[in-house]
């Protein structure tokens, strides 16, 4: 229940304002540590700003609806669902020249996959992806983690989904409303649209669900508020019903205003940049990147022979304070 | 006894294990399978001495010098005529000059000297004597029988102790049972403190143990030097020390489930059915079925996720 989930305790935030302080912050972090002895205008003329990380978010968004819809086999809509939350949640608090996003977005469908239950095994998925899938499915693999532990391990999500259904069920059932299937197919582009904004991390799934009902009633040019008001929410919620309606405007306001989709010139100039500030510690096709990598391993051989060395030490100690006289170190060693 | 032969057939004991080594009268010994052959008949003469023997007097022989058995056997046969006492004469020296004589002709009859004159003699006597031999064998058996009743009273004696043992142990065993018992019931049915009462029946116990182990002391004060009658009682004071320390917890209570939905209550499992929400979903089909999916499951579920959450109102979330 979504009332009583990691979900609402942790990832729902109070409006937009505080959404764009959360990234601002992320942002300014990551310029903070990579500026080295930059001057703020060179900063601002090297790194990405804040609206201009959100622009090419956005940008993904859409590269990931569109890569949901064309994933063989056709995955269900939940699993595009969570994988949308994934990556919001992700870059509420990381930079989006930390991590790259293209790398995230798939990691995101990937880990949403498996939540969800859609099994696809790795080389399924990778071959849903243009270019090197050996390089892909490394990079997919790499990040899952990372990306698990940035979302605090918070994986199970609540779409709003099954709250459309449980709302068509309770129309039938409790409405006059003429056939409630018929709004099915409003219902499914509002909440794709409501997806490439950050009302999920501003709602919960129920609202959504029934702002989207109200949305395509509104267009299917039927009245639902006689159900809202007197049916679904009864008697003596008069607080409720207030907060309620204020709410689905303001989830219909989103639905209504025209989305800019960001120029294909815009989004150039910006990855551009992007590649220039990137963190190249995390970017795949860096030498540091490839150095690092090799660092770990070499790291985990040199880690285990220091903790061979100092097994022999101890050992040593302990043979002389037993037989009180040193050991007698053979001439070889 | 490394090395027992059989004159006759010359078998050792080494080369049959089982081997028995037989004697008769005269002496001589034999093996138990050369008796077998020599004596079918029932008797026959020795192989050795050729004095006539009965099948019937051969038996193991115990000592290993075959002359010692001989001995014995002789002394028996003589010392059942000869058995007058040292009461029936009137001085010490008669008596050791009656020994003598004794002693004289078993010699004699055992190195085969003077056979037919010490024959004579024994002969002589038993005439003689044949009143007096006859008393004294009486006299003779009634001893032994007087012996042997005391020998049968001490076995009794040392019967009906044991019994009284065992008898005394098991009503200690059945007390304890019946300590246990009812201390367990009231445990379980009384509402006072549970250390009050292990408390007090403990006091009980050792008290009751007490008195057991006086009493037993007064009705037979033998009983308790037994090690194992001062076993029980000791038993008895420790097995009380262990018993019921575990302090168990309050009882687990079942408290229904109380979900948090935030909206509007969502409809019963009851009322799914009678305001007709059933029929506006899609009927399983009979996979579905099969693995305990029912159409009801889904409905409610869907219902619940569209009610609850409903009143969330961002501003008020607690950071």
């Amino acid at each position: 229940m979504f009332p009583t989930s990691t979900q609402r305790k942790s990832w729902m935030f109070s409006d937009e304002k505080d959404l764009t302080r959360l990234r601002e912050a992320a942002n300014r972090k990551f310029i903070a540590q990579h500026r080295k002895n930059m001057t703020d205008e060179e900063c601002a003329q090297y790194f990405l700003s804040a609206p201009e990380e959100s622009t090419l978010i956005k940008r993904y968004e859409y590269h990931m609806r569109e890569f949901c819809r064309r994933f063989v086999p056709p995955m269900p809509r939940t699993v595009a669902g969570t994988a949308f939350h994934y990556l919001k949640r992700f870059y509420v608090k990381n930079s989006v020249m930390d991590y790259h996003p293209k790398e995230i977005l798939v990691t995101c469908v990937y880990l949403a996959c498996k939540v969800e239950e859609f099994n696809v095994s790795i080389e399924q998925f990778v071959s849903n992806i243009k270019g090197d899938t050996s390089k892909a499915s490394n990079i997919i693999l790499n990040n899952e983690l990372l990306l698990m532990q940035q979302l605090n391990y918070n994986l199970t999500i609540h779409n709003p989904f099954r709250p459309v259904e449980g709302f068509i069920i309770d129309l039938k059932t409790r409405s006059n409303l003429h056939n409630p299937d018929n709004l099915r197919t409003g219902i499914d582009e509002a909440l794709d649209q409501l997806f490439l904004t950050d009302a999920c991390l501003l709602y919960a799934p129920s609202q959504l669900a029934l702002a989207a009902t109200l949305h395509s009633a509104r267009k299917n040019k039927e009245n639902l508020d006689s159900y809202v008001t007197e049916t679904l929410l009864g008697p003596n919620a008069e607080k409720e019903l207030s907060d309620l309606i204020e709410i689905v405007r303001k989830i219909r306001s989103l639905l209504v205003k025209q989305l800019e989709t960001p120029s294909n010139q815009q989004i150039k100039i910006i990855e551009k940049k992007l590649e220039a500030c990137r963190n190249q510690e995390n970017n795949p096709e860096s030498e540091i990147y490839k150095r690092k990598m090799q660092d770990l391993l070499d790291d985990e051989e040199e880690f285990q022979a220091k903790k061979y060395a100092k097994l022999l030490k101890e050992q040593a100690r302990k043979e002389t304070k037993i037989i009180g006289i040193n050991r007698i170190i053979s001439p070889s060693a | 006894m490394d090395d027992q032969v059989c004159p006759r057939c010359k078998t050792t004991k080494y080369r049959n294990p089982s081997l028995k080594l037989l004697v008769n009268v005269c002496g001589h010994s034999l093996c138990e399978n050369c008796v077998e052959l020599l004596f079918i008949k029932g008797s026959g003469n020795c192989p050795q001495c050729n004095i006539p023997l009965r099948k019937t007097n051969f038996r193991l022989q115990l000592f290993e010098d075959s002359a010692v058995e001989k001995d014995i056997d002789i002394r028996k046969r003589i010392l059942k005529d000869f058995n007058k006492k040292e009461e029936d004469f009137s001085s010490l020296d008669e008596y050791n000059n009656y020994l003598e004589e004794v002693e004289t002709i078993i010699y004699n009859l055992c190195n085969n000297i003077d056979v037919l004159e010490t024959n004579k003699k024994i002969e002589q006597y038993k005439k003689e004597n044949k009143e007096f031999i006859l008393k004294n064998k009486i006299k003779l058996s009634k001893e032994e029988a007087e012996l042997e009743e005391l020998l049968e009273e001490e076995k009794e004696i040392k019967l009906m102790k044991q019994k009284e043992l065992k008898q005394l142990e098991q009503d200690e065993k059945m007390k304890k049972i019946q300590q246990k018992e009812a201390l367990i019931d009231e445990l379980m049915f009384s509402d006072t403190n549970a250390k009050n009462i292990i408390d007090t029946f403990k006091q009980s116990a050792l008290s009751d143990s007490t008195k057991t182990a006086e009493s037993s002391k007064a009705a037979a004060a033998k009983i308790t030097k037994f090690s194992s009658g001062v076993k029980v009682f000791q038993k008895n004071q420790q097995s009380f020390l262990p018993v019921p320390k575990v302090e168990e917890g309050p009882l687990y209570s079942y408290k229904p489930l109380e979900v948090f939905y935030n909206g509007p209550t969502p409809p019963s499992w009851a009322d799914l059915q009678r305001l007709g929400y059933l029929n506006n979903v899609t009927e399983a089909s009979l996979e579905e079925h099969a693995s305990g999916y029912t159409i009801d499951l889904f409905c409610m579920k869907a219902l619940q996720e569209a009610f609850s959450g409903l009143f969330y109102v961002p501003n008020k979330k607690t950071e």
